[in-house]
């Protein structure tokens, strides 16, 4: 899949060379999803992960008994799954489309075959998913606050 | 000779004197928070500019100052949107046609709008925080074509908690404004965004060396917004917040609301980020 203009809006690949993107380009393929569709379930083998180009994904936790609960969306530019990087390598979440959505899938074991000889590759995959991830923490320690409750 | 300074500003003897007016509206937005519109006895409205206030008194309990919320074009009306947090507003909001308040106003610098023309404009609001940033999109949008790219991102603690849900639709449905809305907690219906306001700002179009940008809500999502712009590449001089604090002569006189140098009432509520972002950091100030 040619990433050139999902580059625009997805840090991930802004940060990554131009010979990484070539690489990245081989193990990518165009995914679509209709309004509702699963994009991975819970507890699932994390072999790929995704970056939204155009729709909006949903991280839902599901319960028996319960309607799933939407916890985070992510749209365009969006990366879509952190746990393809760390062992077990299985999804935490449910992920649903929200809209019509479409979106770049990477062969995740791929990735972490090349990090295992690529040591560049590696630092570089490691700085975008920490950061990532910490920036969901950030974003969760403001959701758990309930900002709006008294202002 | 008189040891009493009589309280007055220069040139305006009436700052202190609330004038009658009358409820011509209620309605409620959520179970705590209602828009509430009013009209002067003596058929003189207020004339104000986006982001100013008034002190709202009701008789025998008490006054508090409430952002206006309504259209600066319709100074005959003038509205406000109250959150239920204490015994005057909790009065306020249970007032129905036809009852008595007393108002003076308005008071306070307001949003630089001006200051925007020609350029991106960035709205961040946060829960009831939208109601002083309502005047800048009426305003932004009854001279639209002085504007460039117009945004709002608007983050809620949840769907039922959202105000101005008509208008919000509204909004999205113009092809010159973008809205983005975001919940921090979902319900069965809710098909829109999870997640906290700053996760929509990349989502939004601005050219961050030609932004400017507004932000209202709690503290801190204002103080985290305006790091995400910051970080984005938007000068701390180009983002504005508007600060609460306890006001009670709301002329720049009693001291309650002093912020530093700043008085709340006289030199805000809005004020430049950069001014203000140090003093942000400093318990209990």
């Amino acid at each position: 899949m040619k990433l050139k203009s999902l580059r625009e809006t997805s840090e991930l690949l802004q940060r990554i060379t131009n010979t990484e993107l070539a690489f990245f380009e081989s193990i990518s393929e165009e995914v679509h999803l209709a309004t509702g569709e699963i994009l991975f379930e819970e507890g699932g083998a994390a072999d790929a992960f995704y970056i939204i180009a155009q729709g909006k994904v949903g991280l839902e936790l599901t319960s028996p008994g319960r309607v799933p609960m939407v916890i985070q969306t992510l749209g365009p530019g969006d990366l879509v799954g952190i746990s393809w990087f760390f062992p077990p390598h299985r999804w935490n979440w449910r992920a649903r489309a929200l809209a019509d959505t479409t979106l770049a899938a990477f062969d995740a074991v791929e990735v972490r075959r090349q990090c295992a000889v690529n040591r560049d590759l590696l630092l570089e995959i490691q700085g975008v998913v920490a950061e990532e991830a910490v920036d969901r923490l950030h974003r969760t320690r403001l959701q758990l606050l309930d900002l709006y409750r008294n202002t | 000779m008189s040891l009493v300074t009589p309280i007055t500003t220069p040139g305006r003897p009436e700052a202190m004197l609330p004038r009658p007016f009358r409820v011509v509206s209620q309605h409620r937005e959520t179970p705590d928070t209602s828009t509430l519109e009013f009209e002067p006895e003596n058929g003189h409205g207020l004339s104000f500019t986006p982001g100013q206030f008034t002190m709202l008194y009701v008789f025998g309990i008490g006054e508090v100052p409430i952002s206006i919320s309504g259209d600066p074009h319709r100074p005959g009306v003038l509205v406000h949107t109250v959150r239920s947090v204490g015994a005057v507003t909790k009065a306020i909001v249970g007032l129905g046609v036809g009852e008595r308040v007393g108002i003076r106003g308005p008071y306070g610098m307001g949003w630089p709008v001006g200051a925007a023309e020609g350029k991106d404009l960035v709205i961040a609001a946060g829960g009831i925080g939208l109601a002083p940033l309502r005047p800048v999109i009426y305003d932004v949008l009854a001279r639209r074509d002085r504007f460039a790219a117009v945004s709002l991102i608007y983050g809620s603690r949840s769907p039922a908690d959202l105000l101005y849900p008509e208008e919000l639709r509204e909004w999205r449905s113009r092809f010159d404004l973008e809205v983005e809305v975001t919940v921090d907690r979902s319900d069965d219906g809710w098909l829109g965004d999870v997640g906290v306001v700053t996760g929509l700002l990349p989502r939004v179009p601005y050219d961050p060396a030609h932004a400017v940008a507004m932000l209202c809500g709690p503290e801190i999502m204002m103080k985290v917004v305006a790091r995400e712009l910051t970080h984005r590449g938007v000068s701390p001089h180009a983002i504005h917040v508007s600060l609460e604090r306890n006001m009670k002569c709301a002329i720049g006189i009693c001291g309650h609301c002093q912020f530093g140098a700043d008085f709340i009432c006289r030199d805000g509520p809005v004020l430049p980020y950069e001014r203000v972002a140090e003093k942000l950091r400093v318990d209990e100030l």
